[in-house]
């Protein structure tokens, strides 16, 4: 992004729409590192302003500390050697030489000290993305260039350490130093003159590319949740109906291995929750003497559901996606054929499509890291585990409800707990993580900063429940999130999201069952948006007012109680108390 | 009008989106507010994106006006 690309985004931020508040952290003079910050900010945020306010020339640490107070939404830091000890800069008039070495390292150790002070009294709700030095280190030491001296060693470490103690803060994050050598070659960072003239020591294309990183990290796009994959010359190398499933290859003798490394690939997704599928034209019974290879390094256990037969992709996506609940717009498809591709992402519009590129290593090394991007995440939580077991045993689940013909029968000895948490004053990581993450069952599509979600729920008559799911086919974890005040006998609902693995147990009916009990309330008034993904929770307005609501509206309990169905489930929790799992 | 002109004025509208197009041509670093050291290096920023040239910031403080740019850029462009 150029200077100039960096201020038309940001002059075309509505005038009148809510800030979105950043505080850019950096000793050196922002210049355009705060344009471009903010240019790439504002792509990210659409309909908001972005600010990005800035702090005194020279004092990183200052201005961490005095952010202490501030009222952000995130926090930006670009460190640099200088800002640790100013003798490791260019404008300075400390000196340099052998002697002054130890001092230096003394004095970075104790600045590197102030700041991981400084950044861990932060509000603990506002995320923080950091980017640790990126220039050169000046050239004080006794060595020449080509050589490490020990003493860059020292101050390398001393930043790494002081790098892993800041990564125990939950909200803050750090840009891959090893990425930004990508986009931004060391030899290419630094800008003398910049510096010695107006204090900024980077180059515009270094400073995009430490800006767009920051970006990033404070607004990273929402991760794919679901990989299909194809199997012949994709999974593995060969076609297994033609040359037999025990001869198709995956490894490294067999100079096979990218298919190999793929299967790895998929193996640590589904480890972290990912959900992989199977989308294949194929013998059924071939590639399932494949799939059971003893040597696979994707275990079949971690794949569900597998399509195999010789229909139309397409058609394999939409019984996967139906089967998963969730949207194509999160899901990347995975086939060595351009046409295969072509038909799925006309059929599915939204879809990530990608080429296996069989006979291109190079391409299918580049395809791996795509993978690693499409569905890298910040962190994992206990639910990203239970994520596939739940999904197949709510086909299980499903598949009994249907085939018994009556849901309350088999409702009934589903043996479901719904463990209810509802506590303002302890508020978790998961229900914030679901309210910003799910679509379809979603009052209105708000997203919730985390300084802001915290601010609702310490707001006189504050209303949070986060419901838990078990029943006798397992554990779904936290799955439904409501948020909102108490106003006489009217609840006000701001926020309800609820998983999309939750759907058909009723659990929805047994949320607003709960509110009313527990609150005694006479009403619940909802803060309705329709958005284009709602429609599962728009659907279950409709069966309790007979229509579907076009904006917020309110529901008696007379209302719910008429048109609510028979609950089996068994509640447990209060007002105030968390259930612990 | 020269070719540089209409580039130039672009520039300033950039930078300076608050200032009437009109009004540019005869602007000066004491008549428009916002024209302080953060936004001559930008205006500078943007003028060598947009001429493929590189500003010396020495003379910086001479480049006080649109006339004066201008002129700059007249003789950088066109030695």
């Amino acid at each position: 992004m150029t200077i100039t690309e960096a201020l038309k985004i940001q002059q075309k931020a509505p005038a009148g729409a809510p800030v979105f508040a950043i505080q850019l952290v950096c000793g050196f003079t922002p210049l355009h590192m705060q344009t471009l910050l903010g240019a790439h900010l504002q792509q990210r945020v659409g309909d908001r302003r972005v600010t990005v306010a800035t702090g005194l020339y020279g004092d990183l640490a200052g201005t961490l500390e005095a952010a202490r107070t501030g009222s952000f939404e995130a926090i930006a830091i670009a460190m640099e050697w200088e800002d640790i000890d100013p003798r490791l800069g260019y404008r300075g008039a400390g000196r340099w030489g052998p002697g002054q070495l130890p001092d230096i390292q003394n004095m970075a150790g104790a600045m590197l000290e102030r700041i991981a002070a400084a950044i861990e009294q932060l509000p603990g709700g506002v995320p923080v993305a950091c980017c640790l030095p990126t220039l050169p280190l000046p050239p004080l030491f006794h060595t020449p260039g080509w050589q490490c001296a020990g003493a860059e060693l020292a101050l390398d470490a001393a930043v790494l350490q002081f790098a892993s103690r800041l990564l125990r803060r939950p909200t803050l994050t750090l840009v891959n130093s090893r990425r930004l050598g990508e986009d931004s070659p060391p030899s290419a960072r630094y800008d003398v003159k910049s510096d010695l003239l107006t204090g900024l020591p980077y180059t515009v294309p270094h400073a995009d590319a430490v800006a767009s990183a920051l970006a990033r990290l404070i607004l990273p796009p929402p991760a794919k949740k679901g990989l299909i994959t194809d199997l012949d010359d994709t999974l593995w190398h060969g076609l297994a109906g033609e040359i037999g499933p025990e001869n198709v290859k995956w490894d490294l003798d067999s100079h096979k291995q990218l298919h190999g490394l793929y299967q790895k690939t998929l193996a640590a997704l589904a480890e972290e929750g990912v959900l992989i599928g199977i989308a294949s034209k194929n013998d059924p019974a071939v590639a399932q003497v494949a799939l059971q290879r003893a040597d696979i390094l994707l275990s079949p256990e971690r794949v569900f559901p597998v399509e195999v037969h010789w229909d139309a992709k397409s058609g394999s996506v939409a019984r996967i996606l139906q089967t998963w609940n969730i949207g194509a717009d999160s899901v990347v498809f995975v086939d060595d054929s351009p046409m295969e591709l072509a038909e799925v992402a006309a059929a599915h519009p939204g879809i990530e499509c990608l080429l296996f590129p069989k006979n291109d290593t190079a391409a299918g090394y580049a395809l791996l890291r795509r993978l690693r991007d499409l569905f890298g995440r910040p962190r994992l939580s206990d639910e990203d585990a239970l994520r596939l077991e739940s999904i197949r045993q709510g086909a299980a689940f499903r598949d009994q409800a249907s085939g018994s013909g009556a849901a309350d029968a088999f409702l009934a000895q589903a043996e479901a707990v719904v463990a209810i948490e509802s506590d303002c004053s302890a508020p978790d990581a998961r229900a914030l993580e679901l309210v910003n993450k799910t679509n379809q069952f979603n009052l209105n599509g708000v997203r919730r900063a985390e300084a802001d979600w915290k601010r609702r729920l310490a707001q006189p008559g504050a209303v949070l429940a986060v419901a838990g799911y078990q029943d006798k086919f397992g554990p779904l974890g936290k799955i439904a999130v409501l948020q909102g005040r108490q106003e006489g006998d009217t609840l006000h609902i701001d926020t309800w999201v609820m998983s999309c693995r939750a759907f058909s147990r009723r659990i929805e009916h047994q949320c607003l069952k709960t509110l009313f009990e527990w609150y005694d309330a006479g009403r619940i008034h909802f803060d309705f948006a329709p958005t284009p993904k709602n429609g599962p929770l728009q659907d279950f307005f409709a069966l309790l007012l007979g229509r579907r609501p076009e904006g917020p509206f309110a529901l008696t309990r007379a209302q719910f109680e008429e048109s609510c169905p028979r609950l089996y489930h068994r509640v447990t929790g209060g007002i105030g108390m968390q259930t612990n799992g | 009008m020269d070719d540089i002109t209409p580039r130039l004025i672009n520039c300033f509208q950039t930078v300076f989106p608050d200032l009437p197009g009109s009004e540019i041509p005869a602007c000066d670093r004491a008549s428009v507010q916002n024209w302080d050291s953060v936004a001559a290096i930008t205006l500078v920023n943007v003028i060598e994106e947009e001429f493929g040239i590189e500003v010396d910031f020495e003379i910086l403080p001479e480049l006080d006006s649109f006339s004066r740019v201008r002129e700059y850029l007249r003789k950088e462009t066109h030695p």
